[in-house]
């Protein structure tokens, strides 16, 4: 029961292949071989560092750790920040989910790569220009970084590693995520159909 | 007879993995609060455990940073003074509070009384660096902020005190002279912010990074 | 054996973030194979087209769920060293809510935008930049955001606590509830493959 789609890169900007790749794209795997692939790789985070996955974190870290060689004072004083730089002894970057999610992007390619995926371009529906996804993307992308920090994590942090460690929370957030998105899913069909 | 597809043997296998679950009990049985008396009483009674006020003064003036301060006391006593470099925690929230079981852990309140109870309840959850601060606060008052030289010293004795006047002066305390217990001392120093030499601690004491779990 | 292996003291911090970066390698991996560096794969979920971010969220929640059950029944871990993150349930669900609109229109979310930019996919980096600005915004105006963002605190709690029913009955409930949740997404996946073909657009 494999899943038959493949990626569609349309657009003007995806012409050109990022890599001189000349293996064509291969369809994905069944999605309950991928997820059990990746709850093992949750559980064996859970057993060997007590911990699970995330992603908006590290880039809470990026963003203070940028703040902080701009305008360190400003940086400081902002409780939110400051969180992130504790006592000020060792980089913000130095973190767990910053190293993490550096191995999500060298992941990523590999399985990319191997696929015959990787193809550099812009993911969008036939019924939208470049320039329209791209302002929706950016959008997109602003309030779910609203979101993730209220929620104090995001799909990976929140839904996988709270779901599967059944938090009262995490499951709140996860049926939230569903219902915002279904209910903006009629509003900007335009992007993807 | 229809053929069962392989979709169908897993439904079947985590239906059974599930209806196992539900009565099995409790997954939390790896939390052991096992206590082994023996080699309880042999450190009680080596005092394996304990660690001197003169002794953890030297770590902080030295800035090793591979050990946390534990203070048990409350928030406003926390507030009024506390060790540079301790960290506030309330002996029941201790279990939660973060920490790893392999890394130095100091624990003290006023007297012995909290931190006694609370390195008992840390050692039988299996932590392994717990130590006790000997006397709590109340000696590191008297023996690293306000030491005092006896009446009629010896030579060691007076050594001793020379190097606690320079100890008790880096953590804004005052040497006392005279005859041990003449003078009370009258002013407890304010603590919000000590400069130290070495390490550079944020106001309100060291605040490690919060962050660390998070996602 | 004594797991969690690191807060038994069994490596350090700097090997810690050794394998954080294996552990994402893994993450990234899966994800990709999925097919989750792609936006139009993603966003088809909440069109009811292909069903797989269900699918495969749920099975790795389910799968990592077993295992810790079973790993800490047996007593090989030790379930409460492993972090629990304090719920604050109206701060949660509004960012929830506030994500899963962000996902929509945005087209991933924080660790799929990763994937997709590994990928080559421009958009994904331009999420990525859009999410940078939100949580630049959010911590510029933490000042007034901060009484909201610290609502209703709970604490470290799990949904059997909250319930009071036993953590293995949850684990079942959870496991009936997502075999029947796959296998109604089959059935949805194949009535909307049905009307496209009755109506091509």
């Amino acid at each position: 029961m494999l899943a038959d789609t493949k990626t569609v890169t349309a657009g003007a900007a995806g012409g050109e292949s990022g890599e001189a790749m000349v293996r064509p794209a291969q369809p994905y795997w069944n999605p309950y071989v991928a997820g059990f692939g990746l709850g093992l790789v949750l559980l064996a985070s859970f057993v060997i560092m007590g911990r699970g996955l995330g992603a908006s974190g590290a880039f809470s870290s990026l963003v203070v750790a940028g703040s902080n060689a701009i305008a360190p004072e400003h940086t400081r004083a902002n409780q939110f920040y400051a969180e992130y730089l504790g006592d000020g002894s060792k980089s913000p970057l130095m973190d767990w989910l910053v190293f993490e999610v550096i191995g999500v992007l060298v992941g990523g390619l590999i399985s990319g790569t191997l696929a015959g995926r990787v193809r550099s371009g812009i993911d969008r529906g036939p019924a939208i220009s470049n320039r329209a996804r791209l302002f929706y993307a950016f959008g997109g992308g602003g309030i779910m970084g609203i979101g993730a920090k209220l929620a104090r994590g995001c799909t990976s942090g929140q839904a996988l590693t709270g779901g599967a460690l059944l938090n009262a929370g995490s499951w709140a957030f996860m049926m939230a995520v569903f219902a915002g998105a279904y209910a903006m899913a009629y509003f900007v069909r335009r992007q993807w159909q | 007879m229809t053929r069962l597809k392989t979709t169908h043997y897993a439904a079947i296998l985590l239906g059974v993995l599930g209806l196992f679950a539900a009565f099995a009990g409790s997954p939390y049985q790896g939390t052991q609060y096992t206590i082994d008396a023996k080699e309880l009483a042999r450190v009680v009674e080596g005092e394996v455990d304990h660690v001197n006020p003169e002794t953890l003064a030297d770590w902080i003036i030295q800035g090793k940073s591979d050990f946390r301060v534990i203070d048990l006391r409350t928030e406003a006593e926390f507030a009024g003074y506390h060790i540079p470099g301790a960290e506030n925690a309330a002996l029941t929230a201790l279990p939660e509070y973060g920490l790893t079981k392999s890394e130095t852990i100091v624990l003290y309140s006023e007297g012995g009384i909290h931190s006694a109870q609370a390195w008992f309840l840390l050692k039988a959850k299996g932590y392994r660096g717990v130590y006790m601060l000997r006397g709590g606060l109340e000696e590191w008052k008297d023996r690293v902020l306000f030491p005092t030289l006896a009446a009629n010293p010896t030579p060691a004795q007076t050594v001793e005190f020379a190097k606690m006047k320079e100890v008790s002066k880096f953590f804004g305390g005052t040497p006392q002279t005279g005859a041990a217990g003449d003078q009370q001392p009258t002013v407890e120093p304010a603590m919000p912010k000590l400069e130290m030499p070495q390490s550079a601690l944020a106001p309100a004491g060291a605040q490690k990074k919060k962050k660390k779990e998070g996602c | 054996m004594n797991a969690p292996f690191f807060k038994f003291g069994l490596f350090g911090e700097n090997v810690s973030l050794i394998v954080a970066f294996l552990i994402g390698i893994g993450f990234g991996f899966f994800l990709e194979r999925a097919g989750f560096g792609s936006a139009r794969k993603l966003t088809a979920q909440f069109y009811f087209t292909d069903l797989a971010v269900f699918k495969v969220m749920f099975s790795a929640i389910i799968t990592a769920m077993i295992g810790l059950f079973y790993l800490g029944w047996m007593g090989v871990l030790d379930l409460s060293l492993v972090y629990l993150t304090p719920t604050f349930m109206l701060p949660q669900v509004v960012g929830g809510l506030l994500l899963g609109v962000g996902f929509v229109v945005g087209g991933y979310c924080p660790g799929t935008a990763c994937v997709g930019l590994a990928t080559g996919k421009i958009d994904a980096l331009v999420n990525l930049l859009g999410i940078f600005a939100g949580i630049l915004v959010f911590g510029e105006l933490f000042p007034f955001v901060e009484a909201f963002y610290t609502a209703t605190p709970m604490g470290q709690v799990t949904l059997p606590q909250i319930m009071n029913i036993p953590y293995g009955v949850v684990v079942f409930a959870v496991i009936l509830m997502a075999v029947g949740g796959f296998a109604g997404a089959t059935r949805v996946e194949k009535a909307m493959a049905k009307r496209k073909e009755v109506q091509p657009s």
